[in-house]
């Protein structure tokens, strides 16, 4: 009797353990559209150029999980290089011109204080409801709304008011700002509209279970997400940009780098990121192109100038540092190849308006750093060096300076800290625990958006900053309409910190993407930084 | 017996609430900020705060933890932090690719270590226990995500027999597709387990050879195989209950660096994803599940033990 007893209690937690599987079995399901059915590619049309043929999947590699696929909220990597894919943006920019997606075009008013904003006629999400100006400002809307939390919403307040977003027809939005602001169209870049009549009686559309089979408006549709393995797009054959070439594009989630490498040798993967590395390793295989292109993005050396130590607030000791640096050399030790990265001296990143790297750089010269230093009365120098541990760059970074600057007589202790320390301190306006630290930016196209890094009571001063004139020129850079005018002011800024030292700018650093050679069409895609495509739909299978 | 095991389920419950409570003040403790990885940097600290409120992170850490256990009552894990899906739906979701792994792994380990053990145990000092004692070395030095880069680059390079990475080919659903994908993983992980159950049962056997009955059945003239594979193998069958109850929390908290290189979509990976994320609701969960399969399955060895071994059922 006893023993019977037992044997059900045994029989019972097993069948809770199995009852726990199955369940989570039921709920992969739910996720994932019912049956993998291969898309027969229906009587294709000869394709534009030529040689394009339709069909077959992509597979790109992703380093993690989309967070959330709803283009309000995508803020990390992988959801934004999905939403690409997924959603189609109002319009891009690249080296200052527009191409125009979902607009039709977008027109300032002769005050500049209203754009008008052309949608393209007869435009529809993937289930096939219209996509019209009601969608444009429903999205606007939500991205206001405090309680939704979407990250955007900083970008449409201006002089602290909101941007208004007003439905004139079907397909034109006017948006009324409260104050000149040319940085609005690369605000605009920012905003892809999602769906009014999916999401307007969510109450939290972050938590929203409909975020699960997103419905777009981009190139390709939705098919279906297995967690931790892949997330697949299909075709959408009312693309107004029309048909894409591919079936679909699957986004491999690969989180080891060694093994992601491995299975794009193997042609599981046919589109992945590559360190400096690596590159050598996949280029001999002869079936990938490599590309390196710019990333518009900043490595610099922070100066923390409000330390305990104030060792830094000194411009002579700022001057002294970088004129210990040499930027090739810092180039070849933390990059590998001055293919991956270029010299950098401006705090602009080439793809922004108004770039020059014409400005002072304090170009290598230790004689004159260390006459610097003597001449500021500066000696025994001490800094402290925060690393984040594991990130290599940074590493390479810290011993690399450590090993300059013991040459001018400066002594420099790296801190190595977790990740997420090393974040928090980064950003902590009020760390006075160390003077250096090799970090980075993307900031995009507009040079309004340095204002943040730069302005004396900026958000992200992380210099500590502070310089009367700075500040005065970026605002008066963010509300100049005349574009000839407002290049002066932001060429202006660039002289004035790159003079002043505030960081050391090093490199302006470059992504590479190997590509399986079986792919082409990627001029037309056109490679784009964080998102690797910006039209996916122009690849093909050779 | 029947209170041993009332005693026991009802010891569980202060126990996940200590757990609990160790795991909350650790992530709480540790450097970093959730906040973080929602704030841009054109943000003001307003906004930041406003974040931080909306995700009731601006309580104080009782509180929250109050709050938590509140849910919990009610079943409910919270949500992810990150991606704000239910945390309960996220493990379950990864239970089974887990489960199934872990499961297979510690099956075949098992299966190997039980004959591996006791022919080294009886031979001790010879070379089938020499040989078995090098690899069992090899198995606990060699770093697991080396020995998956091997095989991967062997299994799947250069001869083409298996997949590298994932746990299904995209777009499909079978089960030998499923299997196929595990092969490796499961070989890995199978191997680290091994190296481990090899040493109890070989240590185990030879305690076992010293005993009595032992020499009672040489007397009666049966052979040392008969002996090591029919007599001592039941003996050395107990530690094995043990050590498989405590494997019962592996098979739900999943093993990281496995998972993470295999791409296998699993709980080792979904916890390595919250504890970079500061996803507190996340790691919870996860600790909490694991802590509670392991003080079920120490239950269950138990109870095993009881039914194979009268001794230890009387002595309750």
């Amino acid at each position: 009797m006893r023993k019977s007893w037992f044997t059900v209690l045994t029989l019972l937690v097993l069948a809770l353990v199995v009852s726990a599987c199955s369940g989570g079995n039921n709920n992969n399901g739910n996720t994932a559209s019912p049956s993998a059915s291969p898309t027969s590619s229906s009587a294709s049309e000869p394709a534009a150029s030529g040689e394009a043929k339709d069909g077959g999947n992509l597979i790109i590699a992703v380093g993690a999980d989309p967070v959330i696929l709803n283009p309000i909220y995508a803020g990390d990597r992988v959801s934004l290089t999905i939403d690409q894919a997924l959603y189609a943006p109002l319009f891009q920019v690249n080296n200052g011109e527009k191409t125009f997606y979902l607009a039709d075009s977008l027109e300032p008013s002769a005050d500049n204080l209203t754009y008008t904003l052309k949608l393209k006629s007869g435009l529809t999400w993937h289930d096939g409801q219209p996509l019209t100006a009601d969608d444009v400002v429903f999205t606007f809307e939500k991205i206001l709304d405090e309680s939704q939390n979407s990250m955007f919403r900083e970008n449409l307040i201006i002089g602290g008011k909101p941007v208004q977003a007003v439905k004139v027809d079907d397909t034109t939005v006017e948006f009324k700002l409260p104050q000149v602001n040319p940085a609005f169209e690369a605000t605009l870049v920012q905003l892809t509209p999602i769906p009014k009549h999916i999401f307007e009686n969510e109450a939290n559309i972050e938590k929203s279970t409909k975020n699960a089979a997103p419905v777009g408006s981009g190139a390709f549709k939705f098919k279906e997400y297995k967690t931790g393995e892949y997330v697949t797009l299909e075709r959408f054959d009312n693309y107004f940009g029309g048909k894409a070439h591919l079936d679909s594009i699957t986004y491999r989630i690969a989180k080891d780098t060694n093994a992601a490498n491995l299975a794009l040798q193997n042609g599981e993967i046919n589109v992945k990121y590559l360190d400096p590395q690596d590159v050598a390793t996949i280029e001999s295989t002869g079936k990938f192109d490599i590309q390196a292109y710019s990333e518009g993005r900043l490595a610099y050396l922070l100066f923390n100038e409000k330390s305990d130590t104030g060792a830094l607030a000194k411009k002579e000791v700022r001057e002294a540092i970088s004129y210990a640096l040499n930027r090739e050399e810092l180039i070849q030790v933390v990059y590998g190849s001055a293919d991956y990265a270029d010299p950098a001296k401006s705090f602009v990143t080439p793809d922004g308006l108004f770039h020059t790297n014409d400005v002072t750089s304090y170009d290598n010269d230790a004689a004159k750093a260390k006459e610097l230093l003597s001449s500021a009365g500066v000696s025994n120098l001490k800094l402290r060096f925060i690393i984040s541990s594991g990130n290599k760059a940074q590493e390479a970074a810290g011993l690399y300076v450590q090993q300059k600057l013991k040459d001018i007589g400066v002594t420099v202790e790296l801190q190595s800290m977790d990740a997420s320390a090393y974040g928090q301190k980064f950003v902590d306006l009020n760390a006075t625990d160390y003077e250096l630290s090799y970090a980075g930016y993307i900031m995009g196209y507009d040079p309004d958006a340095y204002r943040i890094l730069y302005q004396s009571d900026a958000n992200s001063n992380y210099a500590k900053y502070k310089n009367e004139e700075v500040d005065k020129l970026f605002d008066q850079g963010a509300g100049e309409a005349d574009p000839a005018k407002r290049g002066e002011i932001y060429k202006q800024l660039q002289e004035i910190i790159a003079q002043d030292a505030v960081i050391y700018p090093a490199a302006y650093t470059k992504t590479i993407v190997a590509i399986d050679k079986k792919y082409g069409g990627l001029d037309e895609a056109v490679l784009k930084p964080v998102v690797i495509f910006e039209d996916p739909s122009k690849l093909y299978l050779k | 017996m029947r209170q041993l095991i009332a005693r026991r389920l009802l010891q569980t419950i202060p126990l996940l609430f200590f757990v609990s409570i160790a795991c909350f003040a650790l992530v709480k403790m540790a450097p970093g900020d959730p906040v973080l990885s929602f704030v841009t940097p054109n943000m003001h600290a307003e906004d930041i705060e406003r974040i931080r409120h909306n995700l009731g992170l601006d309580k104080p850490a009782y509180v929250q933890y109050w709050l938590w256990l509140k849910e919990l009552f009610q079943g409910n894990l919270g949500y992810s932090l990150v991606n704000h899906q239910p945390v309960m739906d996220q493990i379950l979701d990864r239970l089974p690719a887990t489960a199934g792994l872990m499961g297979s792994a510690i099956l075949l380990a098992v299966l190997l270590a039980i004959p591996l053990g006791l022919t080294a145990g009886a031979n001790r000092d010879r070379w089938p226990d020499k040989l078995v004692n090098l690899f069992s070395y090899i198995g606990i030095s060699v770093p697991l995500f080396w020995l998956a880069i091997l095989l991967i680059y062997l299994f799947a390079i250069h001869l083409h027999w298996l997949p590298s990475m994932g746990m299904r080919s995209i777009g499909v659903n079978s089960a030998m597709d499923v299997l196929k994908h595990g092969i490796l993983p499961c070989v890995v992980l199978a191997f680290g387990f091994l190296s481990v159950y090899v040493r109890y049962i070989r240590s185990s056997t030879i305690g076992q050879l010293k005993e009595e009955y032992v020499q009672i059945q040489y007397a009666f003239g049966s052979t040392k195989k008969t002996i090591v594979f029919r007599h001592v193998m039941k003996h050395v069958l107990l530690p094995v209950i043990t050590l498989l109850g405590m494997s019962m929390a592996d098979l739900v908290a999943g093993a990281i660096v496995t998972e993470t290189v295999f791409s296998w979509p699993g709980i080792g990976s979904l916890g390595m994803t919250a504890v970079k994320g500061m996803d507190y609701p996340v790691i919870m969960g996860i600790t909490l599940f694991s802590a509670l399969f392991l003080i079920l399955g120490n239950l269950l060895a138990d109870i095993l033990y009881g039914l194979a071994d009268p001794r230890i059922k009387g002595a309750r």
